[in-house]
C-alpha cells in the first residue's frame, strides 16, 4: 500500500490580502442552486428555547470511540464532561445542558451511539466559573480540549476531529450565509462581535498559519488584524461549504492540514474565555415547506427536535432541505430544522425507497455531475473510484479534501443513486488506515 | 428539472435519447424503400430479446436501452441489408458492447458503434447508408435537446468537427463544411458522443473528441467523410477514452500538488 503523504506546509503559502480592508472574493458557480422555500425572519431574539433532552450523537462524529465518566441516572450541569475519547483522552465532549444522563450507549465496535441528558426544571444553572485568566488566553489549547470545544473543528484531510496536538497549517472559519434559510450569520454575530472576535484571535494561537474568515459580501465580520485573512464567498450552495472556502483558500489534497470551524463555535470558544460560562447555544433557523413561520430560535446542541415548540406537530428534519436526515436531535453543525409534511424528499427519502432489483444503477456521465462540485476534482473519475471501491484511485482525484458534505450534490445529481457520502467516508477510512 | 429526471435514474437518460431518435428515425422511415420497416423491426425485436434474456438470467430490471441501439443502427444500415446480418451483429453488438458488462452505463464503448464495426468486418461486401440532408437536419433537434440536458458532451462535439477539418487542412483536402456536417451529423450525436463511450472528465473529452475528429478524417477517402470510417473512429475513440481519462487524472493530481507549494 502506498502512503498518504502529509507534512507539506499549506502556510508556505504567500497571502498577499491580509487584513480587513483587502477582502479576496471568491463567486462560486458550481454546486446547486438554493432551494426555493420561503427563508425564515432574520431576527434574533435573547429566548431560549430550552428542549427537554439534548443528546451528542455518533453519527456526528464518525469513528469515535468514548469513555464514559458518567452513567446513567447521574446528574450533569451544562459543560461537565459526559466522555472523552478513548483514543485522546486529553478530548472532552460535554453536556449540552444541565439535568440528568439518560441514555450512554455504546454503537458498533464501541463506537458512540448516544449520550442523551434529560434537562432539569431549572436548566439555567452551568458550571460556572471564572474565566480561564491570561495564561491559558496565550496558550488556549489545554483549556479546548478539556472544554469540550475541540469537537467544534473539523480537520481536512479525513474530516475528522483533529488529534489534541495537531497544529494546522491553517483555520478556516465558516460565516458564509450561502442558503437563505439558514440563519444570517450577520444577524446572529451582530450582538455578539466582541465573543467573535476574542475567538478568532484566540484560533491564531492554535495555528502558524493563518485564520481566514469566510464570509458573505458585506461588512467585514472579522477583527483587523494581521493574522486574520477576510474572504468573501458567493453563488451557490456550494459557496457555504468549508470544502469549498478551503479548496479556494489553502487546498489541502496535495498535503497539510487545515481545520474548519463554525462562526458560532468560535463566539462560544469567546464567550468563555470573556466569562467562564460554557455557552452551548446555537442560533437555528426552523424552515422548511410545511413551516407556516419560518424564524430563528437559540437552542442547545444536540437538542431533541420534537421539543422544540416550534415543529407544529409536522415531521422535523435536521439539516438543509435536500439533504435532510429523520433525526430525533440537532445534529452537531446543523443551522437548519426543515419542517415537511408527506413525502420526504432527499437523503431521507432516498434511505427509504430502496433501489429496485437490488443492485446500483449504473453511473451515465452527465454535464451535472461535471457542475455538481465547486472544488478542484474531477467528479465522474472520484465516482467511478468510490463505486468501486478503489481507494487509490479515488486518492489520485483528491478525495482527501473532501467530507461527505461536499458529495452530498453528487449523490442527488447522480443516476446510480448511490450515497457518494458514505462511499467517501468508507475510503477515507480506508487512507487514513494506510496513512497510520 | 434536469435534476429531477436524472434522479429517476438511468430510464430518464434513455427515454430522452430515444426521444431524440423519433425524428431522426421518421424522415428515414419516410423516403426508404418499405424494406426499412423490416429493418427496424429485425433491429428492435433483436436488441429487446437480447436485453430480457440478460435481465432475465441476472434479474435485475430492463433498461430499455437496446431501443436505441437498435434505432441507431437501423437508421445508419442501408434499408436492403440482410435481416440474417444485421440480426447476427446486432446480437453480438449488444451482448459484447454492453450487456455482459452488466448493461447500459457498465461497458466501455457504444453498442451501436460494435455492431456496425462487425457488420463491416464480418460482411466485407456491405456498406453503410449515406446519411443525407434530411437525416441531418431531424438530428438537429435531438442534438440539441441531448445538448441542453448535458447528456452529450458539448466539447467532444466541437472537438470532432474542429479535429476533422484541421485534418482535412491539412492533408490539402477541399474542405465543404456543409457536406462534412450533413456526413458527421447523425453519427456524431449518436455514436461518438454516447456518454458511456466518450471522455467522462472535461480535459479528456477535447482530447477524445479531437482523436475521433482526425481518425475520421484518416479513414475516410479525399473529400467527404464516410459514415465506415466513424464507426471505426468511434470504436478506437472509446477504447482510448479510459486512458485518456486516466492521463487527465494523473495531470490533475500533479497540477494540485504543485499549486499546493
Amino acid at each position: 500500500m502506498k502512503k498518504v503523504e502529509f507534512g507539506r506546509s499549506a502556510a508556505s503559502q504567500q497571502v498577499a490580502f491580509r487584513g480587513r480592508d483587502s477582502v479576496k472574493h471568491f463567486q462560486i458557480r458550481h454546486g446547486e442552486a438554493p432551494p426555493s422555500h420561503r427563508p425564515p425572519e432574520q431576527r434574533v431574539t435573547d429566548e431560549i428555547v430550552t428542549p427537554a433532552a439534548a443528546a451528542l450523537l455518533g453519527d456526528d462524529m464518525p469513528g469515535l470511540r468514548p469513555r464514559f465518566a458518567v452513567a446513567p441516572g447521574d446528574r450533569v450541569k451544562r459543560g461537565e464532561v459526559l466522555f472523552t475519547d478513548r483514543r485522546h483522552p486529553e478530548i472532552a465532549y460535554v453536556a449540552p445542558l444541565s439535568g440528568v444522563v439518560t441514555e450512554a450507549a455504546f454503537g458498533p465496535r464501541r463506537t458512540l451511539s448516544i449520550c442523551e441528558v434529560t434537562a432539569y426544571a431549572d436548566n439555567a444553572t452551568g458550571s460556572e466559573g471564572a474565566p480561564p485568566g491570561a495564561a491559558a488566553e496565550a496558550s488556549p489549547r489545554s483549556t479546548l480540549l478539556a472544554r469540550g470545544f475541540w469537537p467544534a473543528f473539523r480537520s481536512r484531510p479525513f474530516g475528522w476531529t483533529p488529534g489534541p496536538e495537531a497544529v494546522p497549517d491553517a483555520i478556516v472559519v465558516n460565516a458564509v450565509h450561502a442558503m437563505p434559510q439558514n440563519p444570517d450569520p450577520a444577524v446572529v454575530l451582530a450582538e455578539r462581535l466582541g465573543a467573535f472576535h476574542r475567538g478568532i484571535a484566540l484560533l491564531g494561537r492554535l495555528t502558524g498559519g493563518p485564520v481566514f474568515l469566510c464570509q458573505s459580501p458585506g461588512q467585514p465580520l472579522g477583527p483587523d488584524d494581521d493574522r486574520v485573512v477576510h474572504a468573501s464567498f458567493s453563488g451557490t450552495c456550494a459557496a457555504g461549504l468549508a470544502g469549498t472556502q478551503i479548496d479556494r483558500l489553502c487546498p489541502v489534497a496535495g498535503g497539510g492540514e487545515v481545520w474548519s470551524i463554525g462562526y458560532q463555535d468560535v463566539a462560544a470558544i469567546g464567550h468563555y474565555f470573556e466569562t467562564g460560562s460554557y455557552d452551548p447555544h446555537r442560533v437555528v433557523a426552523i424552515s422548511g415547506p410545511a413551516a407556516d413561520r419560518p424564524r430563528l430560535l437559540r437552542t442547545p446542541l444536540g437538542a431533541r427536535l420534537g421539543d422544540l415548540g416550534a415543529t407544529d406537530g409536522r415531521r422535523a428534519l435536521c439539516g438543509d432541505p435536500r439533504d435532510g436526515r429523520v433525526g430525533m436531535y440537532l445534529g452537531r453543525d446543523d443551522l437548519q430544522v426543515m419542517l415537511v409534511d408527506g413525502a420526504l424528499a432527499g437523503r431521507a427519502g432516498a434511505a427509504a425507497a430502496p433501489r429496485r432489483g437490488g443492485r446500483p444503477a449504473p453511473l451515465v456521465p452527465t454535464r451535472a455531475l461535471e457542475t455538481a462540485l465547486a472544488v478542484d476534482v474531477l467528479a465522474v473519475p472520484l465516482l467511478r473510484a468510490l463505486s468501486v471501491g478503489d481507494t487509490d484511485a479515488a486518492r489520485r482525484t483528491g478525495c482527501l479534501a473532501l467530507v461527505e458534505e461536499d458529495v452530498a450534490a453528487l449523490s442527488r445529481r447522480c443516476t446510480s443513486g448511490a450515497d457518494y457520502g458514505a462511499l467517501l467516508r468508507r475510503a477515507l477510512e480506508d487512507l487514513r488506515t494506510d496513512a497510520a | 428539472m434536469i435534476e429531477r429526471l436524472l434522479h429517476r435514474g438511468v430510464g430518464a437518460v434513455t427515454l430522452l435519447q430515444i426521444g431524440a431518435l423519433v425524428l431522426p428515425v421518421a424522415v428515414v422511415a419516410g423516403t426508404a424503400p418499405p424494406a426499412f420497416g423490416g429493418l427496424l423491426a429485425a433491429t428492435a425485436i433483436t436488441a429487446l430479446t437480447w436485453e430480457a434474456v440478460f435481465s432475465a438470467l441476472r434479474g435485475y430490471p430492463m433498461s430499455y436501452h437496446g431501443i436505441s441501439t437498435a434505432l441507431i443502427v437501423a437508421i445508419l444500415l442501408p434499408a436492403e441489408a440482410p435481416l440474417w446480418h444485421v440480426a447476427i451483429v446486432l446480437s453480438l453488438g449488444v451482448v459484447l458492447g454492453e450487456l455482459i458488462f452488466g448493461g447500459r452505463g457498465f461497458g466501455f464503448a457504444s453498442p451501436a458503434a460494435v455492431t456496425l464495426a462487425l457488420m463491416l468486418i464480418s460482411f466485407p461486401q456491405s456498406t453503410l447508408g449515406t446519411p443525407t440532408e434530411g437525416l441531418a437536419l431531424a438530428t438537429l433537434p435531438g442534438a440539441a435537446l441531448l445538448l441542453a440536458f448535458g447528456l452529450i458532451p458539448w466539447r467532444v462535439v466541437l472537438a470532432v468537427f474542429l479535429a476533422a477539418f484541421a485534418a482535412m487542412a491539412l492533408g490539402g483536402q477541399e474542405i465543404d463544411p456543409m457536406a462534412v456536417g450533413v456526413a458527421l451529423a447523425f453519427g456524431v450525436t449518436f455514436v461518438i458522443c454516447d456518454p458511456v463511450a466518450a471522455a467522462a472528465t472535461p480535459p479528456g473529452q477535447w482530447f477524445y473528441g479531437a482523436l475521433c475528429g482526425g481518425l475520421i478524417v484518416l479513414f475516410s477517402p479525399p473529400g467527404v467523410p464516410v459514415p465506415e470510417a466513424l464507426v471505426f473512429a468511434a470504436l478506437l475513440g472509446s477504447v482510448f477514452a479510459p486512458l485518456i481519462d486516466h492521463l487527465v487524472v494523473l495531470a490533475h493530481a500533479r497540477r494540485r500538488r504543485r499549486r499546493h507549494v
